[in-house]
């Protein structure tokens, strides 16, 4: 990445509390300009009450929050200029057309009528949309009104595109369609790109990853750096039989079991995997190395997996989203 | 200045279009004037007129559907307003609203544009019962005619303006639909629409046709006074001083559009 001279979000020391739930803690985070940067963490980890507060949507209760480098307290007016918002929650008018919705974004947001044409046509061939160009958005699927709105989001041409869990609810092929219109877009003009998800695979492909829980920051840089600093390689061992698995439990204490009967061993140095295979080589089943993921970052920084609180994590708070 | 216009206009353009699409609507503001214009109307128009209750006679100079008829206007004005801001809950349940809130436009605009979309949609439909007027053997000038359709449009914004209040107070559909019709019927038969109180006699010699009770709740309710101006304005007849029609209704609209201000600004 090159040096980056402007941030296009900088936020130091924000709060929110909701009643006696603290949603965001004293949170500091700087996205310098033009980075694909993801935020990522467990539902209910604070992700959307900190891109509802930096769309303007909240009000945080203390702290600053530039946002393209506009206060977004004291002008949150101009703020909202500059950043297009892809909601968790689809916010289309269903009974309207693709063009309709599209229509009525750049009306709202100022954008005169010959830019509005050229762009409602760029961004509906962007995201595949023409042809459903005179449809009413009723007979979407949930793909196509999240690529949709994305078009809608980048119409006013922000400097920042907000998404929040993009590609939540959406089968794998339109989760990487939608990926593929980020990276395309990138291409074609300057733009900051903040996107919130707990899928692990997408963030891999990101500038920079900020890790969230409990409404902190609790580790960022680019996927390389915090892999390196945080992850661990590890191998997995599937034992021949009880007996096995408890002498391999005994010897490397640390251990852990998976509930599929395979054994994690975090790999320390060099000289473990000869002296491992050297003594159990014949008590396993399976051997596999595995190569320190985001997943495992975020293990090592929390004690836990990201997906089962995920799904912990979305029945005890589903239904809180709404504002 | 011009980019605050082309916002006020999408906004009331999209209520415009989902007012148009939705047919059932439509219907109802077509087959509620047909109803009380050629049943209630034609039903009691033959014992309307001339009336004795032992010293009290009944000199409206009008025939019962002629009487009506302005009142049927408003009711039908009355239903739409209030049901247009049920918009109000559709886009916050539905997730539009946050499109709008994260828009550059300020609140005012977004709610100005709402409320002048439901406006157009109530007029329009306050307008389709004057298609009926030949039937009602009710005529007027052009001059009369825009003259009404002003103080329509002051009622509808009003009337909107408070639908708006309520709809921001009551979140659910079905909360709605009872609280409007609640409202909406007491107001509109205390509104002096379907029996007159005849603005020749005293309130003394009134008391003698009605319960104090009654005409206390006619003479407080603002619709009254919109009923009142627009049988000025297409029947040439008032039961109260001319003026306090307009003035009423200006107040409504004002005091309402800034109720709902206050109330949208906190959503």
């Amino acid at each position: 990445m090159t040096e980056p001279t402007t941030l296009a979000i900088d936020v130091q020391g924000l709060s929110k509390r909701y009643g006696r739930t603290l949603a965001i803690e004293n949170l500091t985070l700087a996205v310098p300009e033009n980075t694909l940067f993801a935020l990522l963490g467990p539902n209910g980890a604070g992700k959307t009450t900190l891109i509802h507060i930096l769309t303007t949507i909240l009000e945080g209760d203390g702290g600053k929050a530039l946002v393209g480098g506009i206060d977004i307290k004291r002008n949150p007016v101009a703020a909202r200029r500059n950043i297009g918002v892809v909601f968790q929650d689809p916010s289309l008018d269903d009974r309207l057309t693709a063009f309709e919705n599209l229509d009525f974004h750049g009306l709202v947001y100022g954008v005169s009528g010959a830019d509005r044409r050229a762009g409602i046509d760029e961004l509906l061939a962007l995201v595949e949309l023409e042809q459903w160009r005179n449809a009413p958005v009723r007979t979407y699927s949930s793909g196509m009104k999240r690529r949709l709105e994305i078009a809608r989001a980048l119409l006013h041409r922000p400097r920042i595109l907000f998404l929040d869990e993009p590609t939540v609810g959406l089968d794998a092929q339109s989760r990487a369609r939608i990926w593929s219109y980020l990276a395309e877009l990138r291409r074609r003009r300057p733009l900051t790109i903040i996107v919130t998800t707990h899928y692990i695979e997408e963030v891999e492909g990101c500038d920079l990853v900020s890790i969230i829980d409990h409404g902190k920051i609790i580790a960022e840089g680019t996927p390389e750096d915090l892999k390196r600093q945080h992850g661990h390689q590890s191998v997995r061992v599937m034992p021949a039989d009880a007996a096995a698995a408890e002498a391999i439990t005994a010897a490397y204490p640390a251990a852990r079991k998976s509930s599929d009967g395979s054994i994690v061993i975090e790999v320390p140095d060099d000289t473990f995997a000869p002296a491992f295979l050297a003594r159990f080589g014949t008590a396993v089943q399976q051997i596999a190395f595995e190569k320190p993921s985001l997943e495992s970052v975020f293990l090592a920084m929390t004690g836990r997996e990201l997906r089962d609180r995920a799904a912990e994590a979305a029945r005890s708070t589903g239904g809180r989203r709404r504002t | 200045m011009l980019k605050l216009l082309a916002g006020i206009y999408a906004i009331w353009l999209r209520e415009v279009k989902r007012a148009i699409r939705d047919r059932g609507q439509l219907i109802g503001g077509v087959s509620r004037p047909l109803m009380w214009v050629l049943i209630m109307g034609i039903g009691l128009n033959p014992y309307f007129r001339g009336e004795v209750f032992g010293e009290v006679r009944f000199a409206v100079p009008y025939t019962y559907i002629q009487f009506i008829f302005p009142a049927i206007i408003v009711l039908n004005i009355m239903y739409t307003s209030v049901q247009s801001a049920v918009s109000v809950i559709w886009d916050r349940e539905f997730g539009f609203l946050r499109e709008v809130l994260v828009s550059p436009m300020p609140r005012w605009a977004a709610l100005l544009g709402k409320i002048l979309g439901g406006t157009t949609i109530a007029v329009f439909h306050g307008a389709l019962v004057l298609i009926l007027a030949r039937f009602a053997d009710v005529t007027f000038t052009w001059q009369q005619l825009l003259h009404g359709l002003g103080l329509m449009t002051l009622l509808a914004f009003g009337l909107t303006s408070f639908g708006v209040v309520i709809a921001n107070r009551i979140r659910s559909f079905e909360g709605f639909g009872v609280f409007s019709n609640a409202v909406i019927l007491p107001l509109y038969f205390t509104s002096s629409s379907v029996f007159p109180l005849d603005p020749a006699l005293t309130r003394a010699q009134t008391l003698v046709v009605y319960p104090e009770w009654l005409v206390t709740l006619v003479e407080w309710n603002p619709i009254t006074y919109a009923v009142d101006s627009l049988r000025g304005a297409f029947i040439q007849f008032h039961q109260f001083d001319p003026a306090l029609g307009p003035l009423v209704l200006g107040v409504m609209a004002v005091g309402f559009f800034i109720w709902a201000l206050v109330e949208f600004r906190k959503a």
